[in-house]
């Protein structure tokens, strides 16, 4: 018999303990991942928004809650324009809408017809929209294929009925999943006559881009600029609270975790009283019990975290399909999410199994071999 | 007479002036015991339920601390020791006057875990738990769980373990309690043969004449003292053999 074999053994003997256990761990392990997979997610696909335009980086307003809130007037646009080593400027302005049930968050992208290159637009059936046309319209193509539609099909979308006269591709998914109309005719249904969300800045050829960034944050304080997902968190401030929510539970998990795992564990250690005073009596150190128990925890912890991922996938799957959230939640599991999701199984386990694999090793052997 | 040269051997274990009191209570269990068993030596204590037999064995195991005295093992002084649990896995071989062994693992893995941390690999822990179990005609049954075996077999299981770290030293508290008067004979047997081959030195508590009288001395208690007034003496010839019966 190895000393592994008998960790083992003893988390098969225990049977009752060993299955609460795992449950308890695969709960908080659960929470936190599917937490993390939901912002992830979130993240991404708000973060898609950046790259459909192919820029070096983009401009919104700093500190709104949403970045589809960030507004940035006509002057804001010129300034940017006309700051040093920017080479170009696109500024489109993006709303949502709801077409059906399942398209709850229907994107659409005001875009003047000549910056559709700039932005990395191909006109792949039809034609683009004219400049100052009211009711004309061009579809991305997955969307097209996804709801049916054509070259010449009526649309109803931006308060209006828009015959649809061509259909793009952007080479990002979330891109060709919305609809892009004249800027004048999204800013004029939402009362924003003059404004964009984002403006896509290209640098000049030679410029060190940051530098570029520099000097616009400097000069605009009510504007962020964006490169990367990860700072996001400057313009959209919801999403800076899903993640401070995710970290707040992970935090929240490991504490309540530990105190299930440690009574349990203690529990179930008192029982075996007589098993650690044996074998102390016999000549086994101290940290050997300790890491006998430890031992026995993290075999629970590893099992109840893959549960855990296991368990957080069948409830972000179960929320995607429910119809409120349909469309709206895209969990991305990412390894992170899986590191995120080991790391608090083994740090309730460890957390909570430490102090009573201490009791343990702590027995005086001879009252602990005539515990009844 | 032994023809001596040089200082005399230091015995195996050596207790002065041992006293216990038991928390909370006013009975001496262990009043001033001097004892002193040479190495290689077969002691056996006897004396009335309750006079301080199994207390004595756990102090010179390192189990308990004594209020007052010493206990010296090999010529050191327990007290000085770093470590009991090294102690007792290196050095001391103990079995229980309730047999105590662990009710979920089989025979052969009761023996085996006694040598786990004590340097050896899975190999030879296998091979040497068999050897012992099958020393006291235990073969056959290494797989059965205690609950499946009878009160003598798991006390023969208990001795197997003691042994299974090779002690210098074999503390027995009433061994063959449960035995009958075949498995008694191999336990003594064993024990003889341990004591000749390998110079262990065996101290046991019994009640039973036929283990006292394969001793070479017996000591006497009577309420926390030793009675004979020679008992600290070592009066073994180590190229003797034992007494015959
Ligand atoms: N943990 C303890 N707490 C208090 N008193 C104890 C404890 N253990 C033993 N005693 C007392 O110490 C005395 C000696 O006990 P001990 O177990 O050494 O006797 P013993 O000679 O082994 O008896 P037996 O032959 O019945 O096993 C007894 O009076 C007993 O009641
Ligand atoms: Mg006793």
């Amino acid at each position: 018999m190895t000393f592994f074999g008998l960790i083992v053994r003893n988390v098969m003997a225990k049977r009752a303990r060993s299955v609460g256990l795992a449950l308890a761990v695969a709960l908080a392990v659960m929470t936190v991942v599917a937490l993390t997979v939901v912002g992830d997610g979130l993240q991404s696909s708000a973060a898609a928004i950046l790259k459909v335009g192919k820029a070096d980086f983009t401009v919104a307003q700093k500190g709104v809650s949403d970045i589809l809130f960030s507004s940035i007037d006509e002057t804001q646009v010129k300034r940017i324009r006309r700051t040093d080593g920017v080479a170009g400027t696109v500024g489109v302005l993006i709303e949502t809408e709801k077409i059906d049930a399942a398209n709850p968050l229907f994107l659409e992208i005001g875009i003047p017809p000549g910056d559709l290159a700039a932005f990395g637009v191909t006109v792949v059936a039809g034609r683009p929209f004219t400049a100052d046309a009211a009711h004309e319209m061009m579809i991305g193509w997955r969307a097209a294929q996804n709801l049916g539609i054509h070259v010449g099909s009526r649309f109803h979308a931006n308060g209006t009925w828009n015959s649809v006269v061509g259909i793009y591709s952007t080479g990002v998914s979330f891109g060709d999943l919305g609809a892009m109309f004249p800027l004048p005719a999204v800013q004029a249904y939402n009362r924003v006559p003059g404004s964009v969300t984002l403006v896509f800045v290209k640098t000049a050829k030679g410029v060190s881009i940051s530098s570029v960034e520099k000097r616009l944050n400097y000069d605009n304080p009510e504007l962020t600029t964006i490169r990367t997902a990860a700072q996001f968190g400057r313009a959209d401030r919801n999403l800076v609270f899903i993640r401070a929510a995710a970290l707040g539970s992970t935090i929240l998990a490991i504490i309540v975790g530990a105190v299930v795992v440690g009574n349990t564990m203690l529990l179930s250690l008192f029982e075996r009283t007589r098993e650690f005073g044996l074998l102390r009596a016999v000549g086994w150190a101290r940290t050997r019990v300790v890491t006998l128990v430890l031992g026995e925890g993290l075999i629970l912890a590893v099992v109840g975290a893959a549960l855990g991922v296991g368990f957080s996938y069948g409830v972000t799957s179960l929320l995607e399909a429910l119809p409120q959230l349909r469309g709206i939640l895209h969990s991305e599991y990412t390894l992170t999410a899986f590191w995120r999701g080991l790391y608090t199984g083994l740090g309730m386990t460890v957390l909570g199994t430490l102090y009573p694999a201490l009791r343990a090793a702590f027995l005086a052997p001879l009252q602990a071999l005539s515990h009844e | 007479m032994v023809e001596v040269t040089g200082p005399p051997p230091v015995p195996a274990i050596e207790t002065v002036s041992l006293t216990k009191f038991y928390d909370g209570t006013t009975v001496r269990a262990l009043d001033g015991v001097e004892l002193s068993v040479a190495r290689g030596e077969y002691v056996a204590i006897t004396g009335p339920s309750g006079c301080g037999k199994s207390t004595l064995l756990h102090l010179i195991a390192a189990l308990d601390n004594p209020t007052s005295g010493t206990v010296r093992v090999n010529g050191r002084d327990l007290r000085t020791i770093a470590s009991g649990t090294r102690f007792r896995r290196e050095e001391i071989g103990l079995v229980f006057q309730l047999h105590n062994l662990l009710p979920r693992l089989s025979a052969q893995a009761n023996v085996e875990i006694a040598m786990i941390g004590a340097h050896t690999s899975r190999r030879q822990r296998v091979t040497r738990a068999r050897e012992l179990l099958a020393a006291v005609e235990l073969q056959g049954m290494e797989s059965r769980r205690p609950p499946q075996l009878s009160g003598g077999e798991r006390q023969r299981v208990a001795i197997a373990r003691a042994l299974a770290n090779e002690p210098q030293i074999l503390l027995a508290d009433e061994p063959t309690g449960n035995l009958d008067s075949a498995s008694v004979t191999t336990v003594i047997a064993l024990f003889e043969r341990l004591r000749a081959e390998a110079g262990m030195t065996i101290l046991l508590v019994t009640h039973d004449p036929v283990v006292a009288r394969a001793a070479h001395r017996i000591v006497h208690m009577r309420d926390g003292k030793v009675t004979d007034p020679d008992a600290g003496t070592v009066v073994f010839d180590t190229r003797g053999a034992a007494p015959g019966p």
